[in-house]
């Protein structure tokens, strides 16, 4: 009975690899050949920027803190114009398994998923992806989303004077 | 005492207790935002909803107003007080910004939390949010009025319990406005609470803006470094980086509470050019050779030269392990005890107050509960700030607060002041004691008395001092006064303020006897070939008399975190690690050792390192800048001592057996260990010399500017006062000085320009606050000087 089974598991292989030999095959001659990706694919990770051009990314840390490899690091600080922005950021795509949860926790819609998935490399500093590498020049998916413009601490405009806000209240008065 | 359940959890406290305070009790969560331990209920947020289901009033209370009654059932869970807590929620959220991401409270924000815990996401309210102006507060604290709750904590907290006056409520209705009058600095010294006590995002660290997220901080268990108070502490850092200190919320011993020197005063740990690499005659070296070469040459030059030659110098801001290794190191090479304090002084006053019995030793909880204090020769916001605050809490429960001292001492309570000459506070003291006063004239007389009669009748007296303020005679003055005064139904305490974090153990470390004579005859005998300076700056510290000797010895090495002049001369450097950033001990005023716990491993800081950019992107195993290690590590390794804190601390309580239990001490816990009294040294023969006649000059330390650790802080910067001389006014009119005419100031050899102003001083003073660095400032605190102030002509 035993050995029925073996003389039978190695058939059985070797008749597999010839059957298939005459089979399409399902990988692809990539790179002579490129497959689209679905446009919801989960790859290569980017920081895009508002509708007025400026950075997306106010260096909350919550996509740092959803990543479930700690891949992102970041500094914060702030712009002279009181926006918070990230002095740095950086993404280690040797570590990043791209299950697009920084992407889900992100509060401005600065850092998204591409299906750019094509960035194997063989040094492994190469995928360490500073922020001029992560940038991008639009604004990705959500075009018109801009944070500033309902966080209601008077970065994007003046206090009070976008839709929303009413005018700053006078703590000097005291009418009822 | 009320028997009660809440949430099925039977309960009893004291008559008198809240429903808030009994869940707290019991391990039942009420949600809260105006309630606080240390500032108590207002029943302005509305959120500590409860239902009462059995009780003289049945319903939804508020747990913080209710009072407990017997056999009450209590529920937070039920379903109409949960209702109404939700909706509190929602209209507290109705107003607020959309900004948790760019707000430095989130992560730690109870708003949030309490957002979240109401299941409130998403906003019905149609109308348009309120919006409020900003103020421009200072370099502490950044204001964000859009995201207030208006809880009232902050008024409660920089008013009521700090005693500031430049900030409050303002306007009506909705519309109320937590800040100053017009925008400006908080001129509180305490106003850092602020960050503390907000609830929100109001009030935040200005000096740790934007920089890291609550989650991201390592954080530990810690002892305030910057006086001897020994606040409790949890600083935060990152990327090699300490970012910020918050209080500990409980109680013991600085009640929740911290002054700006000890909030804000972290950036020493960051400069840009702390020294961190060990230096060997000027050459660049690793740690590990440094130590080969201390212990080689120290130990070479005790055998060549007889160890006379060698000077141990002891710190006030090294940890207690650091100290008591030196002073192990000093035995085995058969020297003198290590120099703990080169302000003779202060240091024979110190020795006598850390030998008293523990239980004439007030803390900072005895100050809160005192009936009357009595501050002589001290001035607390510069020296011990807390106790200022903790003589306000006394005060507010109705404590009468006097002060005997020749400066106008500022306080953050009302205090009635008897100015008297500093040479005279001694002689003040024996007098409260039942002495005749002798030496004092009628009209001081006269107060006197009258807190004389305030003090015998009050139950729970505590006398403040300062090592630096009384010296030896006015220590001993000071505990015969308290010891006479404790009876079996009153308990009468003494609390001496003291240089720094590690004093009162140093002083236990240190013969009974001071040796001041001793240390002149050692510096004048021109035998000193070796000094050691562990953690102190000697030549911005001690008088030229003293530094002279020290720089020219053979040897001159230094083991620090500051780039100080010391560091700068010193021809072996060895880089330690700063107070967050090791394992140890410190020994508070009171003799109460307490651990704290490593927050950051030493090291160049990211923000270094990349310039401001993101680190470099190359790869090694060392830590840049990270070849600092702690002092008590260095030493253990110069006496072979192995085994690491453990084994250091082992070896520690074989030597010194009032050291006894500093091995089992656990940060976290915050224990507290009592260092036992001792044998208090004879009083010496010979009385004190003659008062020099004349102007006398009077040193003493600012809140900022003197104490070496913040005054590396380049943000507590603004806090720095003028360099002035204070006369009273006679005096200045009598020198031809008019308020803010620049004036010479000349005493010891030593002389500085200063700003000449005029104070509320007794005639024949001057006095000048120290700043470091400065010629004068090098003049011991305390004790008085033959001086001569002119007018300085030119520009
Ligand atoms: S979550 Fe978004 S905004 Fe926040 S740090 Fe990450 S990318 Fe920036
Ligand atoms: S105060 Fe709290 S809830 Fe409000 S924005 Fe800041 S973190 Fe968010
Ligand atoms: S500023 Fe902060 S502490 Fe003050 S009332 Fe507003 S939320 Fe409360
Ligand atoms: S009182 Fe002293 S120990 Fe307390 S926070 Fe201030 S400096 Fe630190
Ligand atoms: S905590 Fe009770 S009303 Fe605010």
């Amino acid at each position: 009975m035993k050995l029925w089974r073996s003389i039978r598991g190695t058939l059985d292989a070797f008749w597999i690899t010839l059957r298939t030999l005459f089979r399409r095959p399902a990988t692809i001659a990539w790179p002579e050949k490129r497959r689209a990706p679905a446009e919801r694919f989960r790859a290569r990770i980017v920081l895009t920027r508002d509708p007025q051009g400026k950075e997306r990314c106010v260096a909350c840390y919550l996509c740092s803190a959803a990543c479930p490899v700690s891949c992102i690091s970041m500094q914060s600080a702030e712009a002279p114009d009181g926006r918070r922005y990230a002095a740095w950021f950086r993404i280690n795509f040797a570590r990043c398994i791209f299950c697009g949860l920084c992407a889900e926790a992100c509060p401005t819609r600065a850092i998204q998923m591409t299906p750019d998935y094509e960035m194997c490399r063989r040094d492994p500093l190469s995928l360490l992806y500073e922020k001029e590498d992560l940038l991008i020049d639009g604004p990705g998916k959500d075009p018109h989303y801009d944070f500033y413009r309902h966080a209601g601490i008077g970065v994007a405009a003046p206090r009070g004077t976008l839709p929303g806000e009413r005018p700053p209240e006078d703590p000097g008065s005291l009418l009822p | 005492m009320p028997t009660l359940t809440i949430d099925g959890r039977t309960v009893s406290v004291p008559e008198g207790k809240t429903i808030l305070e009994a869940a707290e009790a019991a391990g039942v969560r009420v949600p809260h935002f105006c309630w606080h331990r240390a500032l108590g209920a207002l029943g302005a947020c509305r959120l500590c909803a409860v239902t009462v289901l059995d009780g003289p009033q049945k319903g939804v209370r508020m747990a913080c107003l209710t009072p407990v009654q017997e056999g009450m059932r209590v529920s937070t869970l039920d379903e109409s007080s949960w209702n109404m807590r939700r909706s509190v929620i929602e209209w507290l959220m109705a107003n607020h910004p959309h900004d948790c991401p760019v707000c430095d409270e989130g992560g730690e924000c109870q708003l949030q939390d309490m957002t979240v815990a109401g299941n409130h996401a998403v906003r019905r309210q149609r109308g348009r949010k309120r919006t409020f102006h900003n103020q421009d507060l200072g370099p502490f604290i950044e204001h964000e009025m859009n995201r207030c709750i208006a809880c009232y904590r902050c008024v409660r907290t920089y008013r009521d319990y700090c005693g500031g006056d430049d900030f409050g409520v303002l306007g009506s209705r909705d519309r109320v406005y937590f800040g100053r009058f017009r925008p400006g600095r908080l001129l509180s010294p305490f106003s850092g609470n602020l960050v503390d006590v907000c609830p929100t995002g109001t009030l935040t660290d200005k000096t740790s803006r934007f920089r890291a997220r609550p989650w991201d901080l390592e954080e530990a268990s810690s002892v305030c470094p910057h006086c001897a108070l020994g606040c409790a502490v949890i600083p935060g850092g990152r990327y090699r980086e300490l970012l910020r200190v918050r209080a500990d919320p409980r109680p013991q011993p600085n009640d929740g509470f911290l002054c700006d020197r000890g909030r804000f005063g972290y950036g020493y740990a960051n400069r840009a050019d702390r020294p961190r690499q060990a230096r060997l005659e000027g050459r660049p070296g690793t740690l590990a050779e440094a130590v080969a070469a201390l212990r080689e040459r120290v130990e070479g030059i005790a055998r060549q030269h007889g160890p006379e030659a060698v000077l141990l110098l002891g710190s006030a801001r090294a940890t207690v392990e650091a100290n008591a290794l030196l002073s192990l190191w000093a035995r085995r090479l058969g020297a003198a005890d290590p120099v703990f304090d080169l302000a003779a002084r202060r240091d024979g006053a110190a020795r006598i107050f850390a030998r008293a019995a523990p239980a004439l030793r007030a803390t900072l909880a005895d100050v809160r509960q005192a009936d009357l204090t009595l501050v002589c020769g001290a001035d607390p916001l510069a020296e011990g700030p807390l106790l200022a605050l903790a003589l306000r809490q006394a005060a507010r429960r109705g404590a009468a607060v006097r002060v005997i001292d020749p400066r106008p001492v500022p306080l953050v309570c009302e205090a009635e002041r008897l100015p008297l000459a500093p040479t005279l506070v001694p002689e003040a003291l024996r007098f409260l004691a039942g002495g005749n006063g002798a030496g004092l004239s009628q009209e001081v007389l006269q107060p006197l008395a009258e807190t004389k009669r305030l003090f015998d009748a009050a139950r729970r007296p505590v006398v403040i001092g300062s090592a630096e303020g009384l010296g030896p005679d006015g220590v001993r003055a000071l505990l015969a006064l308290v010891a006479g005064a404790s009876r079996p139904d009153r308990d009468a305490k003494a609390a001496l303020l003291l240089p720094g974090p590690s004093s009162f153990a140093c002083a236990r470390l240190a013969s009974a006897v001071p040796n001041a004579q001793d240390l002149r005859r050692r510096l004048g005998g021109g035998k000193i070939r070796a000094v050691v300076a562990l953690e102190v700056d000697p030549l911005a510290e001690a008088p030229p008399a003293v530094t002279g000797v020290i720089e020219k010895a053979e040897l001159f090495a230094a083991l620090d975190y500051l780039p100080t002049a010391t560091v700068g001369r010193a021809n072996l450097f060895l880089p330690s690690a700063g107070p967050y950033e090791q394992d140890g001990a410190f020994c508070d005023f009171a003799g109460r050792l307490r651990a704290f716990a490593r927050v950051l491993r030493p090291g160049t800081p990211i923000l270094h390192t990349g310039k401001g950019n993101h680190p470099p992107r190359t790869f090694s195993p060392d830590v840049p800048g990270g070849d600092a290690a702690p002092a008590w590590e260095i030493l253990a390794e110069i006496l072979g001592i192995s085994g690491g804190l453990s084994g250091a601390r082992a070896e520690i309580e074989k030597a010194f057996s009032f050291l006894q239990g500093l091995a089992g001490l656990r940060a976290d816990a915050r224990d507290e260990r009592v260092l036992p009294g001792g044998e208090p040294p004879a009083p010496p023969g010979a009385p004190a010399g003659p008062e020099p006649a004349g102007l006398r000059l009077l040193l003493s330390d600012p809140f900022v500017g003197w104490e070496p650790l913040s005054a590396h802080a380049a943000v507590l910067e603004v806090l720095r006062p003028e360099d002035a001389v204070y006369l009273n006014p006679a005096e200045l009119a009598r020198l031809g000085l008019a308020p803010g005419a620049r004036a010479r100031v000349e005493a010891q050899e030593l002389s500085e320009i200063r700003v000449a102003r005029a104070a509320d001083l007794p005639p024949g003073l001057a006095w000048v606050v120290r700043r470091r660095g400065s010629a004068l400032s090098r003049l011991p605190a305390g004790e008085v000087f033959a001086c001569r102030v002119a007018r300085e002509e030119g520009a």
